[in-house]
């Protein structure tokens, strides 16, 4: 009779796991969801322009502080301190993401194959966020630039910048990228973490948010398109009546 | 009865054994009979036209994962497919991608399987004291059984592979089934493996936490795991672990 050896003692496993392989992917997933709904609240602030420069002007206010200073006026201050903060969050985001980039014109050739063998629309979907999410290496540190340098915000400062200054080319390239990337990157942090088993559901709302969002925003930069042009340089800062 | 239609088949066709050939695409017809599914069509071409054919099956019976392969774009298994499905009645058959080439529609998953499962260690590993083989047996909750039933109806047809773009692009990643398998003895209350243990297999890029949540794996497995929750739960229990 052949004898078998088994061995039965505690297995020792190669010590190959590192902690930092979890934190990467925490990270990666936390500041996607901080940067996702930052996104959200961000597009509806800018959006209240719609309302009205009085509406946008009220919002600006409150979001600088200007409850704490004595003329009601808020602070730039706070704008560009906010924003070398999103630029952290989003160069940490940038960092553990680029683990998920096809480096390699192998790795490459092999999505682009298996896109086109391979009839899955969440591939696919996630394609559309490695394509935005690389345009946003490029386009979301010019926008932050901007917001540090130049933080003053308002009816009619912001649509300076839109209009007479140009930044319209930059948000009008900015708005699919991020809103898709974003849309599609908070639906798969919930079905990657299992927050929700509800797909379908989730998928819908990300396609809504998607069409919501871009319809959204370029309503507002089209207003500010419009303010811009009534404006004539130098621009006076918008007076609430 | 009526006479049934005609059905077109572009097959893949490749024999790496044969030094002269090169990949092409065949087109083959053939007449559609009632319940007829693809593995069926595939045994009567080999009949009755083309002897060389090569494609594998054992129990037409969507049990043994021999027949997967890539159908009008959707990696499954050929013998619980029905032709009925296409209403064009064209369909393309690639050989399942990511897998060693044996010939036309025949892959070696077998020898992916063995690799993996040396690899990840996917075996019992008893408690210490669980060595002597006089002692009888804990009796196990029957939820726990079927916990772990659940999981081990894995045919290891190859799809989930197939089906993951993150397996395509990194050789080295476990892919669905490796994670199936590995959150199968995680369960089991007889295995001695901790959270560190797994940690360690497979707390890294090569799996958990290489898994980009494309989801090919859920959408397409032919036995309906629950591969999508299955791995949020090794996710956020591996993200627990060596904090």
């Amino acid at each position: 009779m052949i004898s078998v050896t088994r061995v039965h003692t505690r297995v020792k496993t190669q010590g190959i796991g590192h902690p930092w392989s979890a934190k990467a992917d925490r990270l990666q997933s936390a500041t996607g969801i901080m940067l996702g709904c930052f996104l959200l609240l961000h597009m509806h602030f800018e959006s209240s322009i719609l309302l009205g420069k009085e509406a946008f002007y009220q919002v600006v206010q409150l979001l600088e502080g200007g409850m704490f200073s004595s003329t009601g006026h808020g602070f730039p201050m706070v704008t560009k301190v906010f924003s070398v903060f999103m630029l952290l969050v989003v160069i940490v985001h940038a960092a553990v993401a680029l683990r998920r980039f096809p480096a390699q014109l192998g790795q490459w050739r092999a999505l682009r194959s298996h896109l086109g063998g391979i009839n899955h629309r969440d591939t696919h979907a996630w394609f559309w966020q490695l394509i935005t999410g690389f345009i946003l290496f490029f386009l979301v540190p010019v926008h932050l630039f901007t917001m540090i340098l130049n933080p003053e915000i308002g009816p009619h400062l912001s649509a300076e910048r839109v209009y007479h200054d140009n930044a319209w080319l930059l948000y009008a390239l900015l708005l699919p990228a991020v809103v898709i990337h974003a849309m599609i990157g908070l639906y798969r942090v919930a079905v990657k973490w299992g927050i929700t088993a509800q797909r379908s559901g989730l998928r819908k709302l990300a396609k809504v948010l998607i069409i919501y969002l871009l319809c959204l925003g370029s309503a507002s930069l089209v207003a500010y398109m419009f303010i811009g042009s009534e404006l004539s340089v130098p621009v006076q800062p918008y007076v609430p009546q | 009865m009526s006479q049934g239609r005609q059905l077109t088949f572009n097959i893949f066709r490749y024999d790496p054994q044969e030094p002269n050939d090169k990949p092409k695409m065949v087109r083959y017809q053939l007449t559609e009979t009632p319940g007829m599914t693809v593995f069926i069509a595939l045994n009567k071409l080999r009949e009755e036209q083309d002897t060389s054919l090569q494609f594998d099956f054992v129990c037409r019976a969507g049990i043994c994962g021999s027949c997967a392969m890539v159908i009008n774009g959707f990696p499954t298994l050929a013998c619980r497919t029905l032709t009925a499905k296409y209403p064009k009645g064209e369909i393309t058959l690639m050989p399942l991608p990511g897998f060693e080439l044996i010939g036309d529609l025949s892959v070696n998953t077998g020898k992916f399987m063995r690799e993996l499962a040396e690899r990840l260690k996917l075996w019992l590993h008893p408690k210490a004291n669980d060595i002597s083989i006089h002692r009888l047996e804990d009796p196990m909750a029957p939820e726990e059984a079927a916990r772990l039933y659940e999981l081990e109806r894995c045919v290891e047809c190859g799809v989930c592979v197939s089906a993951c773009a993150t397996k395509q692009m990194r050789e080295t990643f476990v892919g669905a089934v490796g994670m199936m398998k590995i959150a199968r003895f995680e369960l089991d209350s007889r295995d001695a493996r901790t959270a560190e243990d797994f940690y360690h297999v497979i707390g890294n890029q090569d799996g958990v936490f290489g898994c980009m949540t494309l989801l090919g794996c859920q959408d397409n497995c032919p036995k309906d795991l629950p591969h999508m929750q299955q791995i949020a739960y090794l996710r956020r229990k591996m993200a627990m672990t060596l904090v």
